[in-house]
């Protein structure tokens, strides 16, 4: 029997054709590319990732989400691990990820200048975040200064508060005003659901309703995002609350399942340099090194909350299921 | 013959990988909970707990909920629309057509977020008008009715296109023996339309509890939890619950299945033959003074499905701040110049979903093409195992397939892997789409009849040469507009993307939904603008083909 195409060749095409489609989308295979797994914002990993390669020639490969899903592809991947830098937007992943003996030591001489609190042997910050609340001011609502003000008839249905399981910075203030307060948060919390609070997605997707004037203000915004969005003209001002509030630094860290942990170390270095850390405060945030300047308040005018009374009542996966059951969410 | 055993080998290989594999493995880790340790211990072990979970019965009621709701909006729209089209002489009635085909190009996501800067509070319509939507957007009836205005032209076109075919005619019949206007479509126009309607609303249904998207844009704030977001939030947010969000997929797939197969059964068990016999010109109504009030309610719904959703996703790509409202000084292109400009993302996003479209209409195409006609032909045995396999993926949710991809590849046996790859993402656009090239090829090859093959073979031709120089040029139109409507699907998928997209790449709607997460509404809106316009050219490519083929035929 005399075929024109054999099946073999007609299986051999089909894949050139896919194989070929596929290629020009992504093209070899990452033979020298260094992995970093990010929190948003994604101009900023953008950013680093461009002079990191301009500096080195390593390409790198992104994968920026949210907190949650950054860590939930981390989890699932354990088998196979691929990331080898992860950033994350709460520094409880870093100290629960540094425990479980997952990260590879490393001190980075940039790092000297970096605040003794802002880094271990195993991670250092990045840069720094606050939260506070983020208010549009052409919404006919007063001004609020504090927490408790945006539980009160103004703010009725008008507030709006990112999802703790999916922002890393969110869930940094859920244990941060518990640690300090114990359950004043709690309840706090509690009462603001009842005056019509909604929890909306990540951080800055919590900002967008407020920028159109949806809702008049985000209840534990970061405030880079919001800076971010004032520069572009948004009619929008950052309060930080009179009662204090958190500040999330923003750990880096290698993990140890990292297969170019070499990359890996000079990622960190380029990062904690000087161009790196200027990106840093391009992208609003606080830079970790105090001699680079930061483009917006500094944190000596922000009123941070120590630690004190709640400090041992449990830890992320804790404070997620219960503010989940008080949101009803599934 | 041994070439033939051979290619039915290899599709049968090419199915089992693209379809048994990931529903097996869901399966698997359903009832095993430690398979990713590699252990098979405690069989059921995670069933007691999530069957007492009140929440899986909230979850199940609230998509059982969803789907009817939606099914009931698509009946509602679809029916009396469908009906006039089919049976009435309706003026522009190819421009309605074109029209309604315009939700199907909108992805549901897109849809819903533009629905949102439309009528949340302050919103365009607020802006406009003084009032706005807010409460109705936000609840379940907003997620309802958003959902049905993308799902109506299912049973519209199903509808129109049955009443066309069957009713009027038989209808005629029955006026000149006698019988009122009324009477004719009570007891014949519509008794012989009932499967296709009954079809139509199973599959609006279905589509409604497959859905991801739009409950994942407004489920939140509207109290509206499903399946679909439940899985997904178990699978991509910490702390992760594989086998949690395996057991939800399969309530999700028996749901699914249960539905499909109940629209089979409708059709295949009332088929009523009514276009035998020679073609007869179709009469149809005149809709005499009724004109401008259906025009008018044509309009209505056009708007409220396309136009309005459209004009919101447009003006949102074209402001420069929110905040700034729709004031004139607002208005600016800087969105669309930033995606050809600096910014590669976009590019690269826009590149890689066209190519992985292609990819996936070319193999999709490929594999279904030879899976009917094995099917067809009955060249070999166990082809009813290849066509229940190449069709099962028709109901399949999609975060069910990415459930189930990851689960496969992402255990530590395998010596190689596509996890972490676009290869990843080929296969699950080729395993979600490949009932629509199977579909369409196997529709073709039943009107060929055997014939021409056989004549083929007794002139002396092998099987293989018979296929591919007679049967597959005869079938090429059906199979290339199978193709062009995956690609256009594959070019906006967005929960398997968002699950298995690689680190360092972008598709469209990861770009668009990124864009929405971070705040960037404006950046996001420009790219599904610019995706809504290159899917929009592609379908007038591909009904321009199936015109001109139709034409020559």
């Amino acid at each position: 029997m005399v075929a024109p195409v054999s099946s073999r060749t007609m299986i051999r095409l089909l894949m050139a054709l896919t194989l070929g489609a596929g290629g020009a989308a992504h093209a070899d295979t990452p033979a020298r590319a260094l992995t970093v797994y990010t929190a948003g914002p994604g101009t900023l990993i953008k950013q680093l990732a461009e002079g990191y390669t301009r500096q080195t020639g390593v390409r790198v490969d992104v994968f920026q989400a949210t907190t949650g899903k950054v860590m939930a592809r981390l989890e699932a991947e354990a088998a196979n691990p691929r990331a080898d830098v992860l950033i994350s937007a709460s520094w409880d992943t870093a100290q629960d990820m540094d425990a479980r003996g997952l990260l590879l030591a490393h001190q980075s001489a940039n790092a000297a200048r970096v605040p003794e609190r802002l880094r271990t042997a195993t991670y250092v910050a990045q840069g720094i975040s606050a939260l506070g609340i983020v208010w549009n001011s052409s919404t006919g609502t007063p001004e609020p200064a504090d927490w408790a003000d945006l539980a009160t008839p103004a703010y009725k249905s008008a507030v709006t508060m990112p999802d703790p399981a999916l922002s890393g910075a969110t869930i940094d203030l859920l244990l941060g005003l518990q640690n300090a307060q114990g359950d004043a948060p709690w309840k706090l919390l509690a009462q603001l659901r009842d005056n019509g609070m909604t929890v909306s997605g990540p951080n800055a997707q919590a900002l967008t309703p407020v920028l159109q004037g949806a809702k008049a203000a985000v209840f534990g915004g970061v405030d880079y995002v919001a800076y971010a969005s004032i520069q572009k003209g948004e009619k929008i001002k950052v309060i930080f609350p009179q009662s204090g509030t958190v500040i999330a630094p923003r750990p880096m860290m290698i993990l140890k399942s990292s297969r170019s942990p070499e990359q890996a170390r000079a990622f960190i270095d380029y990062v904690l340099s000087e161009p790196g850390q200027a990106a840093v405060a391009d992208a609003w945030l606080i830079p970790a090194r105090e001699d680079v300047a930061a483009r917006r308040p500094p944190m000596r005018d922000i009123k941070v909350l120590e630690a004190g009374a709640g400090e041992a009542q449990g830890g992320r996966e804790q404070a997620l299921a219960r503010f989940a059951k008080l949101f009803g969410q599934h | 013959m041994k070439s033939v055993y051979l290619l039915a080998a290899a599709v049968a290989a090419a199915l089992m990988v693209l379809v048994a594999l990931p529903v097996g493995f869901v399966s698997l880790q359903a009832v095993f909970p430690h398979l990713g340790e590699g252990s098979l211990r405690a069989p059921f072990g995670a069933w007691p707990q999530a069957l007492g979970d009140p929440a899986l019965w909230s979850l199940l009621g609230q998509t059982l909920g969803l789907g009817l709701g939606v099914a009931a909006v698509a009946g509602a729209i679809g029916l009396p629309l469908g009906t006039l089209r089919g049976l009435c002489r309706l003026p522009g009635a190819r421009l309605w057509d074109l029209l309604f085909l315009l939700p199907f190009l909108l992805p549901p996501y897109i849809a819903a977020l533009s629905w949102t800067m439309a009528l949340q509070p302050r919103g365009y319509l607020w802006q406009l008008t003084g009032t706005d939507l807010g409460g109705l957007l936000h609840s379940r009836l907003g997620v309802i009715l958003i959902m049905g205005l993308s799902a109506f032209p299912v049973v519209y076109f199903a509808v129109s296109r049955s009443m066309a075919a069957s009713g009027a005619r038989l209808a005629q019949v029955a006026r000149v023996c006698g019988a009122s206007a009324a009477t004719a479509f009570m007891r014949v126009t519509l008794p012989l339309a009932l499967p296709a309607i009954a079809a139509s609303l199973l599959l609006a249904f279905t589509l409604a509890i497959e859905e991801y998207g739009v409950p994942a844009a407004l489920g939140a704030q509207a109290g509206v939890s499903v399946l679909t977001t439940a899985i997904e939030r178990r699978l991509a947010d910490w702390p992760i619950d594989l086998s949690g969000a395996a057991l939800l997929s399969l309530v999700l797939v028996a749901l699914a299945l249960t539905a499909f197969a109940v629209q089979r059964a409708v059709l295949a068990g009332r088929n009523f033959d009514t276009t035998n016999g020679k073609p007869v010109p179709l009469a149809h109504a005149a809709l005499g003074a009724w004109r401008w009030p259906v025009l008018a309610l044509f309009a209505l719904v056009a708007f409220a499905a396309a136009g309005a959703p459209l004009a919101a996703m447009a003006i949102s790509a074209l402001q420069r701040t929110l905040s700034g409202g729709l004031a004139p000084g607002n208005f600016t292109l800087a969105n669309f110049a930033a995606l050809f400009g600096a910014d590669a993302d976009a590019f690269g996003a826009l590149g890689t979903s066209l190519a992985l479209a292609a990819g996936a209409a070319v193999l999709t195409g490929a594999l279904g093409f030879l899976a009917a006609w094995l099917v067809a032909g009955r060249h070999v045995r166990g082809a009813a195992a290849i066509d229940a396999l190449a069709l099962l993926p028709a109901a399949l949710p999609g975060v069910v397939v990415g459930v189930g991809l990851i689960l496969a590849w992402n255990q530590p046996f395998w010596p190689a892997t596509p996890y972490g790859t676009w290869v990843l993402l080929l296969c699950s656009y080729s395993c979600l789409l490949l009932p629509y090239p199977m579909r369409y090829a196997s529709a073709a090859l039943a009107q060929l009849g055997p014939t021409l093959e056989a004549s083929a073979r007794v002139h002396g031709a092998g099987v293989l040469r018979a296929l591919w120089h007679v049967t597959l040029p005869l079938t090429a139109p059906s199979v290339i507009a199978a193709m062009m409507m995956v690609f256009a699907v594959a070019s906006r998928e967005l929960v398997t993307s968002l699950l298995l997209a690689p680190a360092g790449m972008q598709t469209v709607s990861i770009y668009v939904w990124r864009q929405f997460e971070q705040g960037s509404v404006g950046a996001g809106m420009a790219m599904a603008t610019l995706a809504v316009i290159l899917s929009l050219a592609l379908m007038l490519a591909g009904l321009k083909l199936q015109a001109r083929h139709a034409a020559k035929v």
